[in-house]
């Protein structure tokens, strides 16, 4: 394909720079023990604080307006969405999170696999993008909270302080929720 | 692939043949066994129970499954004399070979699933020590011809012609993708309706500009697209309908096939006790969803034999009760739409509602102050609790404290519901409800406080439109006169969580409800339309919600909330709960993530919250409900926040109404167009984040009160 100059100036502001990170990120492909010794999260904001998904369990990130409110459910359940011709549940990650509240409110949703073969969506304040983060810290952090619904890491570049979502932590107690008249 | 692999996938392909033979046997078995003296067998049934027995000795020494041959060997050896007499099967005989039936399988299943299973030496020794006397074969009619004939020379039996037809055996799998498959096409159906619908509503807009020359040629193509899309839809539905009906010959068991172990529980559990009861099944030539009956036959299995055991009275005990020594137990077995309808019912001695009381206070299944809040009708749900039993010993067959909460879990699972009714000694009856992958069900959608609900058609006695001179409010409970009967009267926004509950004005929508001989009018907003959809159950998540037996897909993607029926009959003491909670909040919010934010956190409060899209709508619920607070977002489509706090200071009505306005807009000059507008509070998106919604909200109330 060919890339002319200048091909993202008729792209709005936000966009352009996603797609010159973007590029900036593939021009530097590491070397494969360095692309070994990584893992790539899926990184999004909620309030003040950056949170991120292990990538490989995403699975769509689709419109909030897809989503179906369910009258009577729990406070933490949004609604529901047809994802692979599936009801799914869509979850305020706030409120599983006990946060009180956010910055924006939440455009998109979502849809991860935590791993027990049903898949769930939460919602998300902006569509999150992939970053790498060192395998080790993830470990070191994992390791040190080996039950909790968040591991903080701080990425190397920045130095940004980031939440690390364990799914399977986080969803787990909600999983068969009994809630309703 | 590997020898070893490859025999491995024999035995476990032979499992399932064996099953089937296994089935059969037991099931002729059972028949024999109740032949009477000088009566004929049942035709074929030796024949079939003496074949069975020899491809399963063949079929298992092929296999090299030695120990398995050995006892279907023995097996024919002891069922030889019986079938030389062409009579009935002794009870102890039976005993041992169903015994024997069972045990083979359990180590075969054990052996393909890699396991190490018991050792049928055991099995052998006993079928060994069977020794039959002459007195002990009761004689049949001679006839016999039939079965007789079907052995060769040696006396092995004659192997049936392969089906002519074939089959395949196909993974269920590939099924249900066809399954989805098919829901595509049924979605793709409602959706050339849908436009269909558009078209229409197109042709009267342009009719009712008048131009009707100017738009003749418009008007004419458009008219033969709707004529062409509604062909297609029926063309459409046909063929969904009849790749329905073959999915539902592929994907279904009649269901007798779930006879047979109910009669062997039956049998077992009459011969343990010393009780004497017949089983009657009514629906078996139905057809079922397979996957649903085989879930549903570890829960039935125990309900039956629950009837038996704790049901159905000693036969000594019922002449006394002037009823016939042996009980009877039915099994009644219906499809509704896509809703599979099961009921065990049996004439014992019925639940004794003290007994629940005594025993689940005594095994702590419930305390006392909530015992005394409960009906009669929710004292019999006790027995789905864990840990429940008022067995007075534990045996083989109950009393363990561990029965109908499995029952309750096992059908919970497949999304579906059991419920319990009892009359003391005329008998107890269970009904379950599961919804099935196949089929759809008839459904009327109804609107209430802006959510559409579905409602199947099977509990819809009627449509009737509300009437003042049929309203009686008595101790704040609404009642419709109906046909003189007198109903209880919901409104469905209010039931729902949506509103507080709403009088019908003259002429509004009622729905009557009919469910099992309860009867409830329901207050909706707008009928819409009724529709063939099928039911979908809920996540993990919803599947609590004793509101909805499941969730049905709309053309344009959306879900629609398919209401339970029981539930909405059900709903007095709900609604009085809800009534009786009296701090109430509105939340304006166009963001459906943020509702649910602020609803979750106003709860915490202990408001009870409802919800609106739009300051439109919100301005609407004001002129009908009080609400201790609102909280509205600033920025919104149509009238915003600010805006709406206007009009509700501008309204004698709703002047004192305590506004606290959300933004993500946390500069001083929006803040300070908030305020002058009348809000009572100012609160950012940041503050939220920050937890300080709920002490704004309640400084906010503490200061209209003051002031």
């Amino acid at each position: 394909m060919k890339v002319r100059e200048g091909a993202n100036a008729d792209l709005p502001g936000d966009v352009a720079e996603v797609l010159r990170v973007r590029a900036e990120r593939l021009r530097a492909k590491p070397a494969a023990d360095e692309e070994a010794s990584e893992v790539w999260v899926a990184e999004f904001p909620l309030g003040d604080d950056r949170f991120a998904l292990p990538l490989e369990a995403l699975r769509a990130v689709l419109p909030l307006s897809l989503v179906t409110p369910v009258p009577l459910s729990p406070p933490h359940v949004v609604g529901v969405l047809r994802f692979d011709r599936r009801i799914i549940s869509v979850l305020s990650l706030a409120s599983l999170l006990g946060s009180p509240g956010w910055r924006q409110d939440p455009t998109v949703v979502v849809v991860v696999d935590p791993g027990w073969g049903r898949l769930a969506a939460l919602d998300c304040e902006a569509i999150p993008r992939a970053l790498p983060i060192p395998a080790a810290a993830v470990e070191a952090a994992r390791a040190a909270h080996p039950a909790g619904q968040l591991v903080e890491i701080v990425t190397p570049g920045d130095r940004h302080r980031l939440n690390l979502i364990d799914l399977r932590n986080l969803l787990e107690l909600r999983r068969e929720g009994r809630h309703g008249a | 692939m590997a020898r070893d692999q490859l025999l491995e996938n024999l035995v476990r392909d032979f499992v399932g043949e064996a099953d089937e033979l296994v089935q059969q046997t037991t099931r002729n078995l059972l028949a024999l066994e109740r032949v009477k003296a000088g009566a004929e067998p049942p035709a074929g049934a030796h024949a079939e129970v003496a074949r069975a027995l020899h491809t399963l000795k063949g079929s298992a020494a092929t296999l090299g499954l030695s120990e398995f041959s050995e006892v279907a060997h023995r097996l024919e050896d002891v069922y030889a004399p019986v079938l030389a007499a062409h009579a009935g099967v002794p009870a102890a005989l039976a005993d041992t070979l169903l015994r024997a039936l069972d045990a083979s399988m359990e180590w075969l299943r054990a052996r393909a699933a890699g396991r190490d299973g018991l050792g049928l030496d055991v099995i052998v020794q006993q079928i060994a020590a069977v020794a039959l006397s002459p007195e002990e074969l009761t004689p049949g009619a001679p006839s016999g011809a039939e079965d007789r004939a079907k052995q060769d020379a040696s006396g092995a039996p004659v192997a049936e012609p392969a089906d002519p037809a074939g089959g395949w055996r196909v993974a269920m799998r590939h099924i249900v993708a066809l399954m989805r498959e098919v829901d595509r096409l049924r979605e793709l159906r409602l959706r050339i309706d849908q436009r269909a619908r558009d078209v229409e509503h197109a042709l009267e807009g342009l009719a009712r500009l008048g131009m009707l020359a100017q738009t003749a040629e418009p008007r004419a193509v458009l008219m033969g697209v709707r004529t062409a899309m509604a062909r297609d839809g029926a063309d459409l539905g046909e063929l969904v309908e009849g790749l329905d009906d073959a999915i539902k010959e592929v994907c279904t068991l009649p269901v007798r096939t779930l006879l047979e172990p109910l009669e062997r529980a039956v049998r077992d559990v009459c011969r343990a006790r010393g009780k004497q009861a017949s089983l009657h099944l009514v629906g078996g030539e139905l057809s079922l969803d397979r996957r649903v009956l085989e879930a549903l036959r570890g829960a039935l299995l125990h309900l039956v034999r629950n009837a038996v055991d704790h049901g159905i009275e000693l036969p000594e005990v019922r002449r006394a009760a002037g009823k016939a020594p042996e009980g009877t137990i039915d099994v009644r077995v219906e499809q509704q739409g896509n809703i599979a309808f099961l009921e065990v019912a049996d004439d014992g001695g019925g639940l004794d509602a003290a007994r629940i009381r005594e025993t689940a206070e005594r095994h702590s299944v419930v305390t006392r102050a909530e015992l005394d809040r409960m009906g009669p009708a929710e004292v019999m749900q006790l027995v789905f609790r864990a840990g429940f039993t008022t067995a007075d010993t534990v045996t083989e067959i109950s009393g363990r404290g561990v029965g109908l909460d499995v029952v309750r879990n096992q059908i919970q699972a497949l999304h579906g519901s059991v419920d319990v009714s009892s009359v003391p000694g005329q008998g107890t009856r269970f009904t379950l409800s599961v919804p099935t992958d196949i089929g759809t069900s008839p459904m009327l959608l109804a609107r209430a406080s802006g959510a559409v609900f579905g409602l199947p058609m099977l509990a819809l006695e009627g449509v009737v439109r509300a009437r003042q001179d049929r309203l009686h409010l008595a101790r704040g409970q609404a009642r419709f006169e109906h046909e003189d009967r007198v109903l209880p009267l919901f409104d469905l926004g209010a039931l729902a969580g949506l509103r507080q509950a709403l009088t019908p004005s003259e002429g509004q929508p009622l729905l009557v409800v009919h469910v099992r001989g309860q009867r409830a009018a329901v207050l909706v907003d707008e009928i819409l339309h009724d529709l063939e959809l099928a039911i979908q159950p809920l996540p993990p998540e919803l599947s609590g919600i004793q509101a909805y037996q499941g969730a049905a897909s709309l053309a344009d993607g959306e879900f629609v909330m398919v209401l339970r029926p029981e539930w909405l009959v059900r709903a007095e003491r709900r609604a009085e709960e809800v009534a009786a909670s009296a701090r109430r909040a509105l939340v304006i919010d166009d963001s459906l993530t943020a509702r649910a934010m602020h609803r979750a956190i106003l709860e915490s409060g202990g408001f009870t919250v409802h919800a609106l899209p739009s300051a439109a709508d919100a301005v609407a619920r004001l002129r009908q409900t009080t609400y201790a607070v609102v909280v509205c977002d600033v920025a919104m489509a149509g009238m915003d926040g600010v805006a709406f706090t206007r009009l509700v200071r501008g309204h004698p009505d709703t002047r004192g109404v305590p506004v606290v306005l959300v933004s993500a807009r946390d500069d001083a000059a929006n803040r300070a167009a908030g305020i002058a507008a009348g809000a009572d509070a100012y609160v950012s998106k940041k503050d939220c984040a920050a937890g300080l919604l709920l002490s704004e909200v309640s400084a906010a109330i503490a200061r209209r009160s003051a002031g």
